[in-house]
């Protein structure tokens, strides 16, 4: 078995500021919060303040009266705190380099700014969808958002003047030009307990499915109907009309079978928390994901919580996805001691053979910068892969045309010889079996499978990679030359990849490799490419012995000597 | 933060304790990590991958890592069938733990199996759910015969490497610790609670916990009377949770998901397998949960009702009486499989760990976080919380809170310095 030895290191010296993009209440925390480690902070927002650059309204960070209290210090601290510089009405324009060494460029006008940092938070805010034109109605006085209703609430003389003067039915309308989420869900119900504090108002909610999948909401739900709030739970958009200065809702009940027809004074029409469309032109910049809805990372367990697909560079509180201030915050103390275990104290040991170019070998085809979804490789007259930033995978060896990227623990002469050691052990006349295994998936559901003494073929030998991605199609073809019988290549599910695209790069080489079996004529059944987790030790083993069976049926293979 | 010298004590070693103590040893803390069972993982470990062609990130894989992370790392010290007797606190907590013995040294197992295999007794012998349980075996104390009168040592006899030794006894230790972080987990819902449902009493109505555990063991979701795949399963939501008349004003967050993404496992392995949920509200998953809830949408069939009854059948089949979304009238429909998508609960020792600590629950019995904007913080100082202890949580929430509450340990570390 390969073991991964890495053990000559390097130490070097990095830079450890810390630059954070965006200047709202998460950015805000995370600044303090690492300054507090020791650290320099750069905080640049765009707008002209920071703490709440874009007047969000206070409901969507899921607050009660009161909780948010210190919240004005905070900002206060950060803006003297002499470890850190908060730059307004600044934007980010380049991002150069890798992790400890990342040379970043700002603007604010016609000035530019260049900085060297060690790693970068982003920490974008909220934007807020008005989706009135879904529901086919436009914004008048009596068809309001949200934010208008709870901008309301909020000033004593518009509540007086609108919602006190004559009693009045409220309707809200949830989930319908979405698929909300619990914080859609929240503002609502802390608008419906407000409310029910005024005499005379009459509240009814049309809502699609009620989110409640977060603290105390359930609660809340309960409350507000305890307090008169009616909710119609429908599975279509109401039908709503104009009926002079009030306006008709017209929908099927499905508790009362009946279609009911509701006249309503007010019409709340919710609204969408979306990412900030900043993120698209930051992940450009930064060369990192735009996940689903806009979000600054993509859906991979193994980036939960706060990392992007780079190295050093981190996403918190709404740039990666829908959440509260608590939860917000929860990430900010996660990326404070991802910031710290990775920049230290500026003396960082690294290994000195992750991945290593032969600079003689090396043709500056740049490849290797392309394939690497760790943002790991820059260059100068030839590819330099950045210690700090290299995750091992080796991705860019097996891609490199040239051959010139060797990858510590794993180098080829190393694995060559595993593959001819395994082919060459007497088998009895099983069927001779080379599974290349990648280390955080199949090479686990393995070992879990013999734990648990689940069948396994005897004829079976288990070759570990970083990746499936550093399986070469020359590792496949010697492992046929030699003489084994059947070859699996197994990596991690789509999205689930520790490297994104590594089990995209072995389907594929084994596809060019079915072709290429093909043309010669063998079998090309004999090599199989399958997807596992680590806790699937049964499927391992059902993977394998469903090879084996086709094996026997092929017979031996052709190249055996 | 130069906490070094300083040490923490995790207490429970399900998906938050071990990612609590695996993030403060990356600082160079000494943990000691008390676990009362006498595997580590907690619930989570027994989850099923629930990867169709693609992930759907349930995150049951993290907890694998998080656990092989957390046996290999020297700084963290794993106490297994630990239970905590009294804690006294000054400037430190000093605490008193209770050993069950350790029948199966650690140090000489090699996890062979053998022991597992020969004894003669159903259950007396344990097996950890993953491989990097260490050991993954373990004597169950209430069934094992030589606890109970002596009279079998097969398993010790058995033992190439010597490693059983069934008159072992218990142990108390006490240890000095500077901080501690509790994530003592869940109780999932007890099924039986709902009598009507028939849990425990009917074949084949099993548990999401249930549900769970045969996909892992087996690659798929099984009826208990006969072993075989079925035809047509539903699934009850909400079972435990949102249920005002039990008092559990909570939704538990992580049984839609579930649910759904196993309804999805069986149908990508059996596309003839005709599923239905039955729901009051589908939670979300994820920021992809639009394309998701399409996909179920298309694969699964959604009626919004909570059966209250269910009839055992003669065939093994069961019968469950709605409410019919377009007439109203009451529909008999048959199953062959039927799951309870059971919640998260408040962890059954919770009312002795807050008498031990003297740190408060909130009014549904988890531990009650005393700040808003710092969701580990429990109302004594230097102890924290952390994971579904403190309140329902999917995995990914865990381990973020977790990661918090080492944050948090860490800094009061420092400043107590």
């Amino acid at each position: 078995m390969t073991e991964t030895k890495t053990t000559e290191m390097n130490e070097i010296t990095i830079a450890t500021d810390v630059l954070i993009i965006g200047g709202g209440l998460t950015g805000v925390k995370t600044a303090s919060d690492i300054a507090e480690l020791g650290y320099n902070v750069l905080l640049i927002e765009k707008n002209s303040e920071i703490g709440n650059p874009k007047q969000l309204p206070g409901s969507i960070f899921g607050l009660n009266k009161g909780e948010d209290k210190g919240l004005q210090d905070l900002v206060d601290r950060v803006m003297t705190d002499d470890r850190i510089e908060v730059y307004t009405q600044m934007s980010l324009i380049s991002v150069t380099g890798v992790p400890g060494d990342f040379n970043i460029r700002l603007s604010k006008g016609d000035d530019v700014i260049e900085y060297k940092v060690g790693a970068i938070v982003v920490a974008t805010d909220f934007s807020l969808e008005t989706l009135n034109e879904k529901y086919g109605l436009g914004l008048s006085e009596n068809v309001i958002t949200q934010s208008r209703m709870e901008a309301i609430l909020a000033l004593e003389e518009e509540r007086k003047k609108i919602l006190e003067t004559y009693p009045r039915n409220i309707a809200f309308l949830v989930g319908f030009g979405q698929n909300a989420t619990p914080l859609v869900n929240e503002r609502v119900m802390r608008s419906i307990l407000a409310i029910s504090e005024i005499d005379g108002c009459n509240v009814y909610v049309y809502v699609s499915d009620i989110k409640v999948a977060s603290d105390s909401l359930e609660r809340m739900y309960k409350e507000g109907r305890e307090k008169g709030a009616i909710y119609f739970k429908l599975k279509e958009i109401p039908r709503i009309t104009q009926n002079g200065e009030r306006l008709n809702i017209a929908f099927f009940d499905p508790v009362i079978r009946r279609n009911i027809e509701l006249a309503s004074d007010l019409l709340v029409i919710e609204e969408a928390i979306c990412a900030d469309p900043i993120n698209r032109e930051l992940a450009e910049l930064l060369r990192i994901d735009l996940g689903p809805g806009g979000f600054l990372q993509n859906e991979n367990v193994h980036f939960f919580p706060v990392h992007s697909n780079r190295e050093g560079i981190f996403v918190v509180g709404s740039s990666r996805q829908v959440q509260n201030l608590p939860w917000a915050w929860t990430d900010v103390e996660n990326v404070a001691l991802e910031v710290k275990d990775l920049l230290g104290d500026g003396k960082k040991m690294v290994p000195k053979d992750t991945a290593v170019v032969d600079r003689g070998k090396c043709a500056m085809c740049l490849t290797c910068y392309r394939c690497c979804p760790h943002g790991a490789i820059y260059w100068d007259s030839r590819a330099i892969i950045s210690s700090v930033a290299c995750q091992g995978c080796g991705i860019c060896a097996s891609e490199c045309p040239n051959n010139a990227i060797q990858i510590g623990g794993f180098n080829d002469i190393q694995i060559i010889e595993e593959i001819k050691k395994s082919v060459e052990q007497p088998g009895n006349g099983e069927p001779c079996m080379i599974a290349f295994c990648c280390e955080n998936s199949a090479f686990e559901a393995a070992q879990m499978a013999k734990a648990f003494k689940m069948h396994l073929p005897t004829g079976l030998h288990i070759i570990k990679v970083p990746c499936a991605g550093k399986v070469d199609i020359h590792y496949i073809m010697t492992a046929f030359v030699e003489g084994a019988d059947g070859v699996l290549v197994m990596a991690c599910y789509q999205g689930n990849c520790k490297s994104e695209r590594g089990n995209t790069h072995a389907g594929l080489r084994v596809d060019n490799v079915h072709r290429m079996l093909e043309e010669t004529g063998f079998e090309k059944d004999r090599l199989r490419f399958a997807t596992i987790a680590s806790n699937m030790g049964r499927e391992f083993s059902s993977i394998v012995l469903d090879l084996e069976n086709r094996i026997r049926e092929l017979g031996a293979s052709p190249l055996k000597t | 933060m130069n906490t070094e010298s300083k040490k923490a004590m995790v207490i429970g070693g399900g998906i938050a304790g071990l990612t609590a103590a695996w993030e403060m040893s990356k600082f160079g803390i000494e943990v000691d990590l008390v676990e009362k069972a006498s595997f580590l993982g907690g619930h989570a470990i027994q989850f099923c991958c629930k990867a169709t062609d693609e992930c759907q990130q349930c995150g049951a894989c993290s907890v694998e890592k998080m656990l092989k992370n957390v046996v290999n790392e020297p700084l963290i010290k794993i106490h297994h069938s630990t239970e905590i007797e009294k804690v006294q606190s000054n400037e430190k907590f000093l605490v008193s733990l209770k050993k069950d013995p350790e029948y199966i040294d650690p140090a000489k197992c090699n996890n062979c199996g053998i022991c597992f295999e020969k004894c003669p007794v159903e259950g007396a012998l344990m097996r950890g759910y993953s491989k990097n349980n260490m050991p993954l075996y373990a004597i169950c104390e209430e069934n094992c015969l030589f606890i109970k009168n002596k009279s079998c040592t097969v398993c010790q006899d058995a033992c190439p490497e010597k490693a059983i030794e069934l008159n072992k006894t218990g142990s108390l230790d006490e240890l000095d610790v500077d901080a501690i972080i509790l994530a003592t987990g869940f109780q999932p819902f007890d099924a039986t609670e709902k009598p009507t449902y028939g849990y425990g009493k009917f074949n084949n109505v099993i548990t999401g916990m249930d549900l769970e555990r045969s996909i892992r063991e087996n690659g798929s979701g099984v009826r208990t009377s006969d072993g075989k795949e079925p035809h047509n399963v539903a699934f009850i939501q909400c079972v435990g949770s949102r249920d005002e008349h039990l008092g559990n004003l909570w939704c538990s967050q992580a049984c839609c998901p579930y649910a759904l993404r196993m309804s999805e496992v069986i149908k990508y392995k059996n596309p003839d397998t005709d599923i239905t949920i039955f729901y009051m509200d589908i939670q979300n998953t994820g920021n992809n949960f639009e394309n998701f809830y399409e996909k179920c949408k298309s694969d699964l069939r959604f009626i919004r009702n909570i059966p209250v009854d269910i009839y055992p059948m003669e065939d093994d089949r069961l019968r469950i009486r709605y409410m019919g979304e377009d007439d109203g009238l009451p529909v008999d429909e048959e199953f062959d499989l039927i799951v309870l998508s059971i919640g998260i609960m408040p962890g059954l020792d919770n009312g002795k760990l807050s008498e031990l600590f003297g740190i408060n629950l909130n009014q549904d019995g988890f531990f009650l976080s005393t700040d808003k904007l710092n969701k580990c913080t429990t109302s004594k100082e230097g102890i924290f919380v952390a994971g579904t202890a403190e309140g329902p949580k999917i995995i990914a929430a865990s381990m973020a809170h977790a990661g918090q509450a080492a944050c948090e340990a860490m800094k009061y570390l420092e400043a107590t310095k």
